[in-house]
């Protein structure tokens, strides 16, 4: 190739790029103009699009996904008489904390978002806070569980789910109390991070109201190995084994549990156990595994928006192929929470930053009945914006299917205790 | 036997066959680094990938997962020899820094391999089902789990092939002396670049082969593999980048500070612990534990 077509070459190409890039600013006021001919709230959403959490950040993007899309199908959120369709924006925290608050920061500033809705992990929500207060845009999280979430007493941040030390106990409580012969101890497991480093509190706190004694407490690293901690607690013979987790972990406790053949009596895990995930990856070796949860299809509630429990359940199973859990159906009652009190606001959009604080207001004035159950959050204390109004399941996989074993008002099966020795 | 001996004998046990584990994954590594001169931060994906291989052929031939380790080694075996030649060609470009340059090679190989299996399986958690998935063996007081045993002699067995291969063979002489000093090999009539290649494959088959038993002992899903590249890291390191049989030492070492650490001091400290031992041995032995390259 001669000198005089490489320099051709080259001066094209730098040309087209810069064609290209002037372009761009130049075609955006026609896409703005487009896009403001339809006025439309836009919602940012911030979970794990990628890393380790990514199982759970996709089941919170899903719940949140479905109430956009029922609230769109109904021609948007009323407001004033008129109906506003949503816009979806989104931010990966790639697992990461302090990404998460780069993307929230993002969706804020450039995608001018009037409300987030909050990541999967408890981390991510404690990091996105600030955000939300520094840019006074508030956040509805149907995720996170941990207690410091709330503990912080966010000014922007709502929590649709319990935080886990009202759960936590009060499940281990009602299992110890439907165990016959009387479970008398307990070794309890937490992985070493914010949410599940709490649930393994909450199980330990909650063991001594419930009257077991606890035999050994443990935190584990997330990518450890797990066959020295379940070495050590066989030894001690515990009644219970109750463990705070993400997926990956609580699968590894059954493998290593079983590689060992250590089977307790009972097996309590927190959240997890609900994902369909969790039965498909252990088979049969599932089954006896006892879990917490918020919400089921089979919860007696309904709202305009999505009908019966029953009938969001059918939705989500339409649209994902998997029967939702209590994570998926708070990302949608989040929504349902927007909704209401953006409502009540009477503000159409584009909200300005004065209506994002009165929109926070709103919110937290919170008191409506939906297909998750009754959302009213905390106005002080320890659960400060949290909603610790549904009252949690203990659930208990029995033949590959999640049934609620207690407490007794709320069962629909018996509780397999004490576990029967490894096939 | 009183308790507390019992508790010894099985923390013991329990870090010699995690120590096996982790070595599966961490020898080919040490190959190729010794071959090659890269970090190559694939190695989590090659393990994860062949995590995958024994999840599918499980699920959907309905075969047993031990089944996908030989069709492992072949498969990714193959794959690994295509891309041989592309890092040995970066990795002895005439570019500035052209170590940094494959290191970000196989940092971007990684980071593919990733996406592309969350983009192709998704995210769920999969385990792999082996005959002696779950299955134990009761040696006294000591539980003994057969799947982790299998992983331990499959280590020694390819650790042992490899030094056979290495110290016993023409094939081996000629890798060993590329190792040694690439120039002088080539003039000695070695293909370098069909060697690198060769090299890249078999480590890439042995790491797969190693992913289908994590797999089984485990679970797989697209986002572990990061954790087996720090592992792989870490025990290289100590064992002295490019050790096959340091690989297999240090590794065992690992094992046993994590469990009697976990054990005895709490599992909190672990990590603490074994970023100790590296700390130590670096600052003792900066070549590693073993002195000594391939």
């Amino acid at each position: 190739m001669s000198t005089n077509s490489k320099g051709f070459s080259r001066r094209w190409v730098l040309g087209g790029s810069a064609v290209a890039f002037a372009a761009g600013p130049l075609g955006m006021p026609f896409v703005r103009t487009a896009h403001a001919q339809v006025a439309t709230y836009k919602a940012g959403v911030i979970t794990s699009l990628s890393g380790e959490n990514i199982l759970g950040g996709n089941l919170t993007k899903r719940g949140y996904d479905l109430w956009a899309a029922a609230i769109n199908a109904k021609g948007g959120v009323e407001v004033a008489g008129e109906r506003f369709k949503v816009d979806m924006f989104y931010g990966d925290d790639q697992s990461n904390p302090a990404t998460g608050a780069d993307a929230a920061e993002r969706l804020i500033v450039q995608n001018e978002v009037d409300v987030l809705f909050g990541p999967y992990t408890s981390g991510s929500t404690i990091a996105v806070q600030p955000i939300c207060q520094k840019y006074q845009v508030p956040m509805i999280s149907g995720s996170a569980e941990s207690p410091n979430v709330w503990k912080a007493k966010p000014e922007f941040n709502f929590g649709i789910i319990p935080a886990v030390d009202t759960t936590a106990g009060k499940s281990l409580a009602v299992l110890a109390k439907l165990s016959n012969p009387t479970a008398k101890t307990i070794a309890v497991i937490g992985v070493n991070e914010p949410f599940s480093k709490e649930t393994g509190e909450g199980f330990r706190d909650g063991a001594k109201e419930a009257g077991l004694e606890v035999v050994a407490y443990e935190l584990v690293p997330a990518s450890g190995d797990l066959t020295p901690v379940i070495s050590k607690i066989a030894a001690l013979n515990p009644d219970i084994v109750a463990v705070g987790g993400h997926e990956e972990p609580l699968i590894n406790v059954v493998k290593t549990s079983k590689s060992l053949n250590f089977r307790p009596k009972a097996l309590i895990m927190h959240y997890g156990v609900t994902d369909p995930a969790f039965a498909e990856a252990l088979a049969a070796d599932a089954d006896g595994t006892c879990g917490v949860s918020v919400w089921l299809p089979s919860v007696p509630y309904k709202d305009d928006v999505f009908g019966t429990a029953r009938e969001f359940a059918e939705m989500a199973q339409k649209k994902s192929g998997h029967e939702p859990d209590y994570t998926e159906a708070a990302c949608a009652a989040s929504g349902l929470v927007f909704g209401d009190a953006v409502k009540r606001l009477g503000k159409k959009p584009a909200l300005t930053p004065e209506d994002r604080v009165a929109l926070k207001d709103a919110i937290a004035e919170t008191d409506i009945q939906t297909f998750y159950g009754p959302i009213k959050f905390e106005k002080e204390g320890n659960h400060y914006h949290d909603n610790v109004q549904p009252v949690p399941v203990l659930i208990q996989i029995q033949s590959g299917k999640t049934v609620a074993v207690g407490p007794k008002e709320a069962a629909s099966a018996n509780l397999t205790y004490p576990l029967p020795a490894w096939k | 036997m009183v308790p507390a001996l019992d508790l010894f004998l099985q923390t013991l046990l329990n870090g010699l066959l995690i120590g096996g584990v982790i070595a599966t994954f961490t020898i080919g590594f040490q190959l190729a680094f010794g071959v090659l001169h890269v970090i190559d931060f694939a190695v989590g994906g090659w393990v994860v990938l062949g995590g995958y291989l024994g999840y599918y052929m499980a699920a959907g031939l309905g075969v047993d997962g031990f089944l996908a380790i030989p069709v492992a080694f072949v498969l990714f075996g193959a794959i690994g020899y295509l891309i041989g030649p592309i890092l040995y060609n970066v990795r002895n470009s005439r570019t500035a820094r052209p170590e940094l340059m494959a290191l970000a090679l196989t940092f971007g190989l990684f980071t593919l391999l990733r996406g592309g299996m969350l983009t192709a399986w998704g995210f769920n958690t999969h385990s792999v089902p082996t005959a002696l998935s779950g299955e134990s063996l009761a040696v006294g007081p000591v539980t003994v789990p057969l799947i982790r045993v299998a992983a331990a002699v499959f280590a020694i067995a390819i650790a042992g092939g490899l030094f056979l291969f290495l110290y016993r063979t023409r094939y081996g002489l000629a890798i060993r002396a590329t190792a040694e000093n690439r120039q002088n090999a080539a003039l000695m009539g070695v293909n370098i670049r069909r060697l690198s290649a060769n090299v890249y494959g078999l480590y890439a088959g042995i790491t797969a082969m190693a992913g289908v038993l994590m797999g089984a002992i485990f679970s797989v899903n697209p986002e572990v593999g990061l954790r087996y590249t720090l592992f792989a890291f870490f025990v290289a390191v100590l064992a002295g980048l490019g050790s096959v049989g340091g690989a297999l030492v240090a590794a065992l070492l690992l094992g046993v500070i994590e469990a009697f650490v976990a054990t005895y001091v709490g599992s909190s400290y672990s990590l603490l612990a074994i970023f100790a031992t590296l700390f130590l041995v670096l600052l003792l032995s900066p070549s590693g534990i073993l002195r000594h390259g391939l």
